[in-house]
């Protein structure tokens, strides 16, 4: 059994890429470095659905179309979220996330 | 070594693990680099290695889209983000012990979880499966059986680039 | 099947082009009215010609058992799909062919009625959306489409039955219409549902006409089953078709533009109802019990109607109330031929000849009313109404066919209708329908006599009927627009006569293709056994009537009183028009505000939101204890959250 036959294989290897954009959620201060993170994140769910979709789907073309549907939220998040760091840069100056406490209790 | 000797699968599961690592290491430069260019650049790195796993997964269109849209659009509008934001050569905070260790254990225990999880789970292809993977037959299926799901996407798509032109400009009257 | 079929296409653009008409008017060119009526008479044209050479050309080609249906999948999502497509069968193809007529029509007569009014354009997008969604009624081939038609036909009647909504009462009225009719809408909604969870294999997405049909014919539902869906559609015919008890709205639908009035009385609106029944005859032909109430209301709908028309004085009123007598009439003629197990062509007859002449009698009211500003026919008449040579002659004809006499189409259409209510074993239906013709010819020449036979300028009769208010019936604010109409034109413009005469001349015509009707939708001729009898009693019924109010209004000596003043208890009673009115008040207040609205309002205030308050309180206090952990590091939580979503998912996976 080839390596790259295997679904664990591509199942390990989103999960590793949702860990790494996780980590990168959780520990970076600039809203553009969590901004890439969360894409990371988007593709490691991508890639879970592709893989499902080689591996046992009934139709290939489901999981193809998901992962084209994921694509256009990605672009769709992206856009939105690229304009609230440029707003939050005019309003307080800095991007950086810790910055951005006006909602402290 | 000679790579002629090889037999296919040998190279197939070579250029598996290339496509690997570049994956791996374009995700860990984009999260690990200070340099927020240097992220940008560790994201599309990554993005085209998961663009070659696509390839391994039978899936050439949605490989070409996936470097098209992330690589291509997404990377590219990031670029714009960040020269319109924050001047890079301002000094950058130094990184703090206690962030990088919650952020390790966060995602560690959350690995662990989903790893065990799929250890644990039996995977069942399902009963009868289709061996039609011809892009013809994926154009076909997006505008007929979802084409509803086409529309949603437009229409999201607009919605976004409304929502993204109204906040970037401040609201009415500060232009 | 597909898009390409020509009869596909004829259909989309017949109800297309209207819907363009008013998208275009609305977005763009509703400041500029010329433009508009341009766009607007366009595109009725057009559908008029499809719908005619639709209806020349097909109409060898189909017959009721045999459609044709055409339709595109509209929306998909995986196994959901909703169609979008037509079913052209005799009884659609003639509707489409009269509605489109009828409106363009009336889109022609507008030109004059509505000229100078600021909405012009507004008026003709709006009449353009009633065609388009009357059209698109008309010709739906699935349920969910007709619904969907059924409720544009509401919105567009709301539209323009508030079209001066300056006035109070307008918007008050297009509110009326549209709320009562919605409380049918709820039934005719609940017998779709039901009627797909009795057909299970069947969502209500592809739910066509034909199914249920057919399901009724072959007995798929069970007699309970047809009954109850039966009896809830009805609900919804009942609202748009006027049937007593929620006929309320369409007398003060009165309160739209007359052409409006036309429009919703003739060809749209209330013959969506009848249009319905005809449709889905089979299911309601395969309930007796549904049936039997359908008898039932629709005779107490004739006769509510036909009384409280006797003593209106606003023309509008009296032809307004022999819309629901004559609607009362469709329903019984169809309910007694699904009873005797007959054909739906007396009903559908009726209907058709009823769209022409009663488009006819209202646009004659309407040239009337542009003439004199006013609504009252009192007042018309001394003003010297009759002076208006065309509109007087075509009302005459109108009001002949109305009646029911012959050649008029209005008698062969009652005669069919009659004669299949002399069939029921029960005489007492037929007497009550002669009983009702007798009324509609009463009320009818009660006001073609007073039009025509004026008295004389110091006659002291004038003082109870002389009553010239301004702005006192109906118009209002319009009235100042066209009250002065006597010296600007002496005649009628020729846009508004020209309808009248092509509608006069369908009114005189339709009565002889009984016959040639009858086989285009039955696929056969029956040979009529002439019933003398019933003729006779027919024809001495409606001449009675008329004799009568020959004896009350028309000749010299007439007192100009209704021979129903010698009862006050009733007169006041129809005056009142049944307390009606009165009964939904009481209703409403009593049983809606005084008892549903009084329980919900004590159950909001205390239960709702004295609940809403106790958790607000408890959350501003939690919210004020827990607030010293909000550190406003969003990261913080995140990290905390992953933490005890892992945390919990490996708890879990260790005890497997």
């Amino acid at each position: 059994m080839l390596v790259f036959n295997q679904l664990e294989t591509y199942l390990y290897l989103a999960l590793l890429l949702f860990a790494i954009g996780l980590y990168g959620v959780l520990a970076r201060r600039s809203l553009i470095a969590i901004l890439i993170s969360v894409e990371l994140i988007l593709n490691a769910a991508s890639l879970n659905f592709m893989a499902f979709n080689r591996f046992l789907a009934p139709h290939p073309a489901v999981g193809q179309v998901i992962t084209l549907f994921i694509m256009a939220v990605a672009a769709a998040e992206a856009a939105i979220a690229l304009s609230i760091i440029v707003a939050v840069y005019r309003k307080l100056k800095s991007i950086n996330i810790e910055h951005a406490t006006e909602l402290r209790g | 070594m000679n790579l002629l000797s090889l037999s296919p699968q040998a190279v197939a599961t070579l250029a598996f693990y290339l496509v690997v690592a570049v994956t791996l290491i374009g995700a860990l430069i984009a999260v690990a680099a200070r340099n927020i260019f240097h992220n940008v650049l560790g994201l599309a790195l990554s993005l085209i290695g998961v663009a070659g796993l696509f390839l391994y997964l039978n899936s050439p269109f949605v490989a070409l889209m996936e470097i098209l849209i992330y690589v291509g659009a997404i990377c590219i509008a990031i670029c714009f983000a960040i020269m319109l934001s924050e001047p890079m050569y301002l000094p950058r905070p130094p990184r703090k012990l206690t962030k990088i260790l919650g952020g390790v254990a966060g995602a560690g225990l959350v690995f662990a979880f989903l790893a065990l999880l799929t250890r644990k789970t039996t995977w069942v292809p399902a009963a009868q499966r289709s061996t039609d993977w011809s892009v013809t037959t994926l154009g076909h299926y997006l505008l007929t059986n979802y084409a509803l799901i086409f529309e949603l996407v437009s229409l999201l798509l607009l919605v976004a680039m409304l929502g993204a032109i109204v906040i970037a400009r401040g609201g009415r009257g500060s232009s | 099947m597909g898009a390409c079929d020509p009869n596909f296409l004829s259909c989309f653009l017949i109800v297309a082009l209207p819907l363009l008409s008013f998208a275009v008017i609305m977005i763009f060119t509703w400041r500029r009215h010329k433009l508009s009526l341009a766009i607007s008479l366009t595109c009725s044209t057009i559908p008029l010609i499809l719908a005619w050479s639709l209806f020349f050309r097909l109409k060898d080609a189909v017959t009721m058992a045999k459609p044709i249906v055409t339709q595109v999948n509209w929306l998909v999502s995986d196994a959901v799909i909703v169609p979008f497509g037509f079913l052209l069968d005799p009884v659609s193809l003639l509707m489409l062919a009269i509605v489109a007529t009828i409106s363009w029509l009336i889109q022609v007569y507008s030109i004059g009625y509505m000229e100078g009014d600021p909405g012009f354009a507004r008026f003709y997008a709006d009449l353009s959306l009633f065609g388009m969604s009357m059209l698109s009624l008309v010709s739906a081939s699935g349920m969910l489409q007709l619904f969907i038609s059924w409720e544009l036909v509401g919105l567009a009647s709301y539209l323009l039955i508030g079209f001066w909504y300056e006035k109070f009462s307008a918007s008050e009225a297009g509110k009326k219409a549209f709320v009562v009719t919605r409380f049918g809408d709820i039934g005719f909604f609940m017998g779709l549902v039901f009627l797909t969870f009795f057909l299970k294999d069947i969502n209500i997405f592809g739910l066509g006409i034909f199914d249920i049909n057919n399901a009724a014919l072959t007995k798929k539902l069970t007699e309970a089953q047809v009954t109850l869906c039966a009896l809830l559609i009805f609900c919804g015919v009942a609202g748009k078709s006027a049937q007593f008890p929620i006929h309320v709205w369409l007398p003060d639908a009165m309160e739209g533009p007359t052409p409006v009035s036309a429009l919703l009385h003739s060809a749209t609106m209330v013959a969506a109802g009848i249009y319905l029944i005809t449709r889905l005859f089979p299911l309601f032909a395969a309930s007796a019990t549904a049936m039997s109430v359908v008898l039932a209301i629709s005779t107490i709908t004739l006769l509510l109607s036909s009384t409280i028309g006797m003593v209106a004085k606003d023309i509008k009123q009296v032809w307004a109330y022999s819309t629901v007598s004559q609607l009362g009439f469709m329903a019984m003629g169809l309910s007694a031929a699904a009873l005797g197990g007959s054909t739906l062509f007396a009903g559908y007859y009726h209907l058709t000849t009823h769209a022409a002449f009663k488009a006819l009698l209202f646009l004659c009211a309407g040239v009337f009313i542009h003439h004199f500003g006013t609504n009252d026919f009192f007042v018309m008449s001394k003003d010297g109404g009759r002076k208006l040579a065309i509109p007087m002659i075509t009302v005459t004809i109108g009001a002949l066919a109305l009646a029911g006499i012959f050649p008029f189409s209005g008698f062969f259409s009652k005669e069919a209708i009659l004669g299949q209510l002399w069939h029921l074993p029960n005489k007492m239906w037929v007497g009550l329908a002669l009983f009702g013709a007798f009324l509609t010819a009463y009320y009818t020449f009660r006001v073609i006599f007073v039009m025509l036979l004026p008295r004389k300028d110091d006659d002291p009769i004038w003082k109870e009927y002389y009553v010239r208010e301004e702005g006192g019936h109906g118009h209002g604010a319009h009235d100042d627009a066209h009250g002065g109409g006597h010296d600007e034109h002496h005649g009628v413009p020729w846009v508004m006569s020209f309808p009248l005469i092509v509608l006069a001349g369908f009114t005189l015509v339709l009565g002889f293709m009984q016959a040639p009707l009858e086989k285009f939708l039955l696929g056969e001729s029956h040979p009529h056994d002439l019933n003398y009898l019933l003729l006779f009693l027919a024809v001495g019924c409606a001449l009675g009537g008329i004799g009568v109010a020959w004896l009350d209004w028309g000749r010299s000596g007439a007192k100009w009183q209704g021979f129903i003043r010698k009862f006050p208890a009733l007169e006041t009673f129809f005056i009142q028009k049944w307390y009606m009115d009165h009964f939904w008040r009481w209703f409403l207040n009593t049983f809606i505000y005084g008892t549903f609205s009084r329980i919900f309002t004590y159950n909001d205030r205390r239960v709702v939101d004295g609940g809403v308050d106790a958790v607000a309180f408890s959350t501003i206090g939690s919210g004020r204890l827990l607030s010293f952990i909000q550190t406003a590091f969003v990261q913080l939580n995140l990290l905390f959250m992953v933490l005890v979503l892992a945390g919990v998912g490996l708890y879990l996976l260790m005890g497997r």
